[in-house]
């Protein structure tokens, strides 16, 4: 197929790790005060890394290196005590262990994300601009 | 896109001119023009083959842009974004193709205005 945007499959697979990026954070935040995760203990914070992946172009132009997420990890920090005797995970201390969640780093997380977001797409609309550009060089 | 017409009459030309009888032209840019159109025309080779497969390619675009929609809102694991980028694609294609007929015709018409 004719390929009129160039380089945008490296753009879309951005786009796509960011949102995926993003259902994390959201998650985190969902789950800021989960004292009880799956596994019977607090949530863990979750993180993703992302990696680089080779991605074939058409022939004769050498792999464009794009982007997608390797893992989606557990951050290993302690969790969080706080004192509530009252509490169904409380210690006998009386300490409730919460998720190693900090709605700060998670909301500079969320803009982060949603500005490389908002890059790439100013990339895509900047490579729809030019492709548009130049067909009007055949207009008088 | 007066270019490529004119590629294309020079190609047929020496199809249909008895070479033994006529000395053969030996313009560069004759072969030259020759490789580009079998290089642009694949297997078929015509300019008209080119055109179909533009159209076809068009056609294929707008089909992959409906689908990746159609997906978007059956709810299907498809983003927001490869719906909005696939359209784009398929609407850029699109002017591409109608540019280029606004060329052929636009030499056509040249053509048929010209002083014999």
């Amino acid at each position: 197929m004719i390929n009129l945007l160039t380089g945008i499959d490296s753009t879309a697979a951005a786009l796509n790790a960011e949102r995926i990026r993003m259902d994390v954070v959201s998650q985190n935040i969902a789950n800021v005060n989960t004292t009880r995760g799956l596994d019977g203990k607090p949530y863990q914070r979750q993180q993703v890394i992302f990696d680089t992946v080779l991605r074939a172009q058409q022939a004769g132009n050498s792999a464009a290196q794009s982007v997608q997420i390797a893992r989606i990890e557990a951050d290993h920090r302690a969790p969080k005590m706080i004192y509530s005797p009252g509490h169904r995970d409380a210690n006998p201390q009386g300490m409730v262990a919460m998720p190693n969640i900090n709605i700060h780093e998670e909301m500079v997380d969320m803009i982060a994300s949603s500005r490389t977001f908002e890059a790439n797409l100013a990339v895509v609309k900047n490579a729809r601009a030019m492709a548009m550009q130049t067909l009007s060089i055949g207009k008088r | 896109m007066k270019m490529m017409v004119g590629q294309g009459a020079g190609v047929q030309l020496p199809t249909r001119i008895d070479t033994d009888a006529v000395p053969k032209i030996s313009l560069p840019e004759l072969s030259s023009l020759k490789s580009l159109d079998t290089v642009a025309g694949g297997g078929g080779g015509s300019f008209q083959n080119l055109l179909g497969d533009l159209v076809k390619d068009v056609s294929r675009k707008q089909a992959v842009a409906g689908e990746t929609v159609n997906g978007l809102l059956s709810g299907k694991n498809v983003s927001l974004h490869q719906a909005m980028i696939s359209m784009e694609e398929a609407s850029v294609s699109f002017q591409l193709m109608v540019e280029v007929r606004n060329k052929l015709l636009e030499s056509y018409q040249e053509l048929m205005r010209m002083q014999i």
